[in-house]
């Protein structure tokens, strides 16, 4: 509608959660003490290590299961994913690379212009959600594409949600703004 | 940088002492003789300064120096003579000795080395001034030098031929011997050595306990003083400031008061015995904040003790005693240079060692990992490419592909240099905190070799980035 601006919009994808299986069940205390750049937390129960090459903290549970944030963009998530495989198995344990799948993607965005909240709730209502004393933004959901979007008064935007970066956009585009 | 190896070499060797004489008994029980046993010491000190993890203590630079010597203006004329009466066994005459005469109108001080090597010939007429600030006028030539096991140190000297006087100490030079706390070391001394500390690194001290030599004559008027070295060194010696001739037998309550870490010591030493009773005295006045420090080294040097009770006499353990005044004072300012808290086991318990060398090694490492980022790229693309062809032959179990190609594809990471570092910390840790990427390290009673060398520290704070 009134996102003509679209195309000059920048989103910046600033975090993607992934998870996967390693199908084995890892020795947290091994990785713990071999592992490089590894943070024990014993009263959780996970390891969290963190990579360098893409940016990427992975925390890491005994039943074999990995989750990964941190990646600026899905690939590099799985790149990441598959970086962390290797190292596990490189310690010595028996890790299949399976079931992995990006959970969830973070995307921001800022529009040239300030936006009256309390209007835009307004003229959104069932969809659009504002609780000035909780959170300073609309909370706005988008259900076909399980996206979340949040408006701040400032213009900008953050799009939360399980679908591919691609469907940014999307989501951005269904937005009724002004 | 220079003078903390002083402490970490008095450290060790303070150690080594240690665990020597807790053998000797040992030794002469299983029936090994005791040259072995001085073997034994002469290979590991000799080790200990080939591998120059901490510079030959002997080197120290002046500025350790244990006292001054201060000539009175009258001995301008005489400075030939003193020059060359005051002859200093030391390999390094760093002392501009003879300099120091041109210069100076009234006084011609200069300081004499830390490592100075004992004996220390002083002519008469010198004024000798310990680090604690404390003066000594040597009325006759004197042999300053660190007394062997088993001599008599204090009480002899009392023939004094030095008379120690105070410098503008509150109390009269008179000897103050029951004074509470006659002895005082001033903050600023290092001197104050203990012997109850053996590990505490005496600044003064040097004095590998081989190089000691009996002292010749009776008396040896100690003007370093508190020459009491490791309590477990058999030869404590140093003979105490004598303050009268006449032998003071009265108590010297070393004063265990002498708990005022401030002050300057003069003991008298005419009551060895007194002192040995009072030195476990000494202990329980001594700081509270110094105290339980003091403790393991006490129990040290009661080991010690006990072991050289046969060897050398009460007065030696008087010496012993007196000297926890100093080395509690001493700790106190020195506390965090060395480590004071007995550390006779260098290696204490990691904390957290995976991280302190991850980080040293990382950062080492940041110019490699940047390399890798080319690499990192290309890689990237062969992975997702190989992957969907894997996901046509999807096996019924997995969910989704299950390749990882055996590692052909994916890259590991390299940080082989992580390790590499030979700069290492063994220490415990009070806390690490960690922000992001920041974190922040509070650690204590550790070694850490640095570039090379050893250094001790009973509390460190650190930083890094990762």
């Amino acid at each position: 509608m009134d996102s003509s601006n679209d195309d000059a919009l920048d989103i910046i994808i600033t975090n993607v959660v992934a998870t996967f299986r390693t199908r084995c069940h890892l020795n947290l205390r091994t990785i713990a003490l071999e592992g490089t750049n590894v943070i024990y937390k014993p009263e959780v129960g996970k390891v969290l290590m963190k990579l360098r090459k893409p940016k990427i903290t992975a925390s890491i549970w005994s039943s074999g299961k990995i989750i990964c944030t941190g990646a600026t963009s899905e690939d590099e998530a799985k790149l990441g994913a598959r970086r962390l495989a290797r190292v596990l198995q490189k310690l010595g344990f028996k890790v299949r690379f399976s079931a992995f799948k990006v959970v969830n993607v973070l995307a921001v965005c800022s529009m040239p212009f300030a936006i009256r909240l309390i209007d835009f709730t307004k003229k959104n209502r069932p969809i659009a959600s504002y609780e000035p004393e909780l959170h300073p933004a609309v909370t706005y959901r988008i259900k076909h594409l399980k996206a979340t979007i949040q408006v701040f008064s400032t213009g900008s935007i953050t799009v939360t949600g399980t679908m591919g970066s691609f469907d940014f956009r999307e989501a951005i585009r269904a937005m009724p703004l002004r | 940088m220079l003078t903390n190896t002083g402490p970490v070499a008095k450290l060790y060797l303070s150690i080594i002492d240690d665990v020597i004489e807790n053998m000797r008994e040992l030794f002469s029980d299983e029936g090994l003789e005791d040259r072995v046993l001085d073997d034994l010491r002469h290979l590991w000190e000799s080790k200990m300064m080939q591998s120059k993890a901490m510079e030959d203590f002997r080197k120290n630079s002046i500025n350790s120096s244990n006292f001054v010597l201060q000539l009175p203006a009258s001995y301008s004329q005489t400075d030939q003579e003193v020059t060359a009466s005051v002859v200093i066994p030391a390999s390094q005459s760093i002392y501009s000795f003879p300099r120091l005469k041109n210069n100076s109108d009234t006084l011609a001080t200069f300081s004499l080395p830390a490592g100075l090597a004992y004996p220390v010939q002083i002519p008469a007429g010198v004024t000798l001034q310990t680090a604690s600030g404390q003066l000594y006028k040597v009325n006759v030539p004197v042999v300053v030098t660190q007394a062997a096991a088993g001599q008599q140190p204090v009480s002899r000297p009392t023939q004094k031929v030095t008379e120690w006087r105070e410098p503008a100490a509150p109390r009269p030079a008179a000897v103050a011997p029951n004074t509470t706390h006659p002895q005082e070391v001033e903050p600023s001394s290092a001197p104050a050595p203990s012997v109850t500390q053996p590990p505490q690194p005496n600044t003064n001290y040097v004095p590998p306990t081989e190089e000691s030599s009996l002292p010749q004559q009776p008396q040896d008027p100690a003007a370093d003083t508190l020459l009491l070295q490791g309590a477990d060194s058999p030869e404590p010696e140093f003979r105490l400031e004598e303050s009268e001739p006449s032998p003071q037998p009265e108590p010297m309550n070393l004063s265990m008061t002498a708990s005022p870490c401030g002050q300057s010591l003069d003991f008298q030493t005419g009551t060895e015995e007194t002192l040995t009773q009072t030195a476990p005295l000494k202990s329980r006045d001594v700081d509270d904040i110094l105290k339980q420090v003091i403790e393991e080294e006490r129990e040290k040097a009661e080991r010690a003790r006990s072991l050289t009770s046969a060897k050398t006499d009460s007065p030696s353990e008087a010496v012993l005693g007196l000297d926890l005044d100093y080395s509690y004072s001493e700790l106190s300012d020195i506390v965090q240079l060395d480590g004071p808290a007995g550390n006779s086991d260098l290696e204490e318990e990691e904390g957290a060692p995976l991280d302190e060398n991850d980080f040293l090694g990382i950062i080492n490492a940041e110019a490699i990992k940047a390399l890798q980022e080319g690499d990192g790229s290309s890689d990237g693309n062969s992975i997702s490419s190989s992957s969907d062809g894997e996901g046509a032959d999807e096996l019924a179990n997995v969910e989704d592909e299950d390749p990882l190609n055996s590692g052909d594809d994916v890259i590991e990471q390299d940080i082989p240099d992580l390790f590499d570092t030979d700069n290492v910390i063994v220490c415990q840790y009070d806390k690490i905190h960690r922000s992001k990427n920041r974190w922040k390290f509070h650690l204590k009673d550790g070694v850490m070799c640095y570039g090379g060398r050893d250094y001790v520290f009973s509390k460190a704070v650190g930083e890094a980035e990762w």
